[in-house]
């Protein structure tokens, strides 16, 4: 059997479970928001668990991170470095985030942050930021998902409609099952994406080299550039080094869909054992991607620019059997649908909640708000498509903002979670925000990186100078909001010891 | 309104091992250890190059960390 059939085959078996998990998820649902949106805060270790890596990990781990290697050599084994920071993120700051979100009942990263620092124009600040720079993501996700299925297909389906048809099953099981039925689809996603890498990475290596000590020593020989720092074209410099880290760590941590994530777990254990427990998954998918991604630029070594990418497919359309290319393509379909899902649902939760329920309108049935959400699905689906479509370069320039845009929010987020010797004030969280994302304009698109040094450094250095400024000046949250809110963090962290 | 203690400081003895356990291993696998260092292919370990498999073991010693400070329930 040709392999684009075996290929489409699975894929497409593989999004008909998906819509059956959804309806299935809809049949445990009930027609409250924080069942609909938060997975009613009872998402056990293991569901959580192949929830987080499945939407930390996306298309870019299938393709993006095998195409650092193949360009820049053994610098992008940084990598390892921002996953074990996200679990330690999550073990400390993730479970206050919990801890608020049970106690007070928040929903979504605005509520937190409103609520403290007693201020709309922060809840609008937060949401803005949410959603402004997840959206972008959606065109990511459903590019690199109509790449796969018409790679897959052998381009028997145009990019335009395989792009399509993914972000439709995307939807449909997100409108019919809620959260529920992402993190059901998520715990198969999970699973899938990990064995398709391991075990696709391992064919490639032993039928083309041997084994991975060949590799490596073969790249000793011939490539030894690709396996120092900073890369043969002299990418990871310690500037870029220590900027990624940040950037793809906090940066993603503070993204809407995995902030939302820690609202939904069943206890602080469940959390904290997940922040111990995911960088395992999460560094050691990105060992058989080394593999792939340097073992490729020895047999392969022609691709070019964002051809690189494609490394990994090219290397198993032209050494794996098609069963296995099937399995794996249906694996990389997963990885970016678990991304896809989670930030189409993160988004519907911040214009639900922050603008619609707030601002439009308030005090409606729950049934109403879960409808509302629905239909958020549906535009936010046709504006995916149309993004994906387009190029548009200012669209363009946003998506390379995106992680160190959100990135924006932690100096807020830690005045909330961090009880400290000075309170950050709503004028400081605003002030912090505003001077963030201009000076992460300025750094990226026009003094690209100055002195070498990402974004992102630059940009949050001067986000938390102007939060601490601006803050010292103006005036802090009510004692009695703060009083509340530090109390619970006190009295979660340290119990009667805080008191 | 109550004066609190910064929590940026851990306030136990297994709150503070960890905390500068894992940010010492965190310094190891940054620049300008990275960079300096472990910036080599040679020695060879297990099969793999020192720059690899050296990150290796830290990211390993990073997640031991984090998995030993849940165990001890800080």
């Amino acid at each position: 059997m040709e392999p684009w059939v075996v290929s489409t085959s699975l894929i497409f078996l593989y999004l008909a479970a998906t819509i059956v998990i959804g309806v299935l998820a809809n049949k445990r649902l009930s027609a409250n928001m924080e069942d609909f949106l938060l997975y009613g805060r009872q998402a056990g270790f293991v569901v959580l668990y192949l929830t987080v890596v499945a939407t930390f990990h996306s298309a870019f781990a299938f393709l993006g991170s095998g195409g650092y290697f193949y360009t820049h050599g053994i610098g992008f084994w940084a990598a390892g470095t921002w996953t074990i920071l996200v679990g330690a993120i999550t073990y400390t700051l993730g479970t206050r985030i919990w801890a608020l979100g049970k106690k007070f009942g928040y929903i979504t990263p605005a509520d937190m942050l409103a609520d403290f620092y007693e201020s709309e124009v922060v809840r609008v600040a937060a949401a803005a930021v949410s959603v402004l720079f997840t959206i972008m993501y959606i065109q990511v996700q459903a590019r690199g998902l109509g790449y796969i299925l018409s790679v897959a297909t052998g381009d028997r389906i145009p990019i335009e409609l395989a792009t399509a048809l993914l972000l439709i099953v995307a939807a449909l099981y997100l409108i019919v099952g809620g959260l529920r039925a992402v993190y059901w689809t998520d715990v198969i996603q999970g699973i899938w994406m990990y064995v398709a890498v391991w075990v696709g990475a391992l064919v490639l290596v032993y039928k083309i080299f041997g084994g991975p000590v060949a590799l490596w020593r073969r790249l000793a020989t011939e490539r030894p550039d690709l396996l120092s720092l900073p890369g043969p074209e002299g990418f990871f410099t310690p500037g870029m080094w220590v900027g990624m880290t940040i950037v793809l760590s906090f940066g993603i941590v503070f993204q809407p869909h995995m902030m939302i994530r820690y609202y939904t777990a069943a206890s602080a254990r469940t959390l904290k054992l997940l922040g111990a427990t995911t960088p395992l998954y999460l560094m050691s998918l990105f060992i058989p991607m080394a593999m792939v991604g340097l073992g490729g630029a020895l047999v392969l070594p022609d691709l070019a620019g964002a051809d690189a990418d494609t490394i990994f497919p090219e290397l198993l359309f032209r050494y794996a059997p098609a069963w296995l290319t099937g399995l794996i393509l249906a694996g990389a379909t997963a990885a970016a649908m678990s991304t896809l899902d989670s930030i189409l649902h993160s988004n519907m939760t911040v214009l639900t909640r922050d603008v619609y329920q707030r601002y439009v309108a308030p005090n409606r049935s729950q049934g109403h708000y879960v409808a509302f959400g629905r239909c958020v699905v549906l535009v936010l689906l046709a504006v995916g498509y149309f993004l994906s479509v387009n190029e548009i370069d200012f669209l363009v320039s946003l998506v390379t903002l995106a992680a160190a845009g959100a990135l924006q929010l932690m100096p807020a987020v830690l005045g909330v979670c961090f009880p400290g010797r000075r309170t950050t004030t709503a004028a400081g969280a605003v002030a912090g925000i505003a001077t963030g994302l201009v000076v992460l304009y300025l750094t990226r698109i026009e003094f690209v990186r100055p002195l070498g040094v990402h974004e992102a450094v630059w940009s949050l250095a001067a986000n938390f100078v102007a939060t601490w400024a601006v803050s010292r000046m103006t005036r802090p949250p009510s004692s009695e909001t703060v009083e509340r809110i530090h109390g619970e963090v006190e009295s979660f962290v340290y119990g009667d010891r805080g008191r | 309104m109550t004066v609190r203690r910064s929590h940026y400081l851990p306030r136990t003895w297994t709150g503070r091992v960890a905390a500068v356990a894992f940010l010492a291993c965190m310094a190891l696998a940054q620049p300008p250890v990275v960079h300096g260092f472990a910036d080599r292919i040679e020695p060879w370990v297990l099969g793999m190059p020192f720059l690899f498999a050296y990150l290796l073991g830290v990211y390993l010693l990073m997640i031991g960390v984090l998995i030993w400070t849940a165990r001890r329930r800080v």
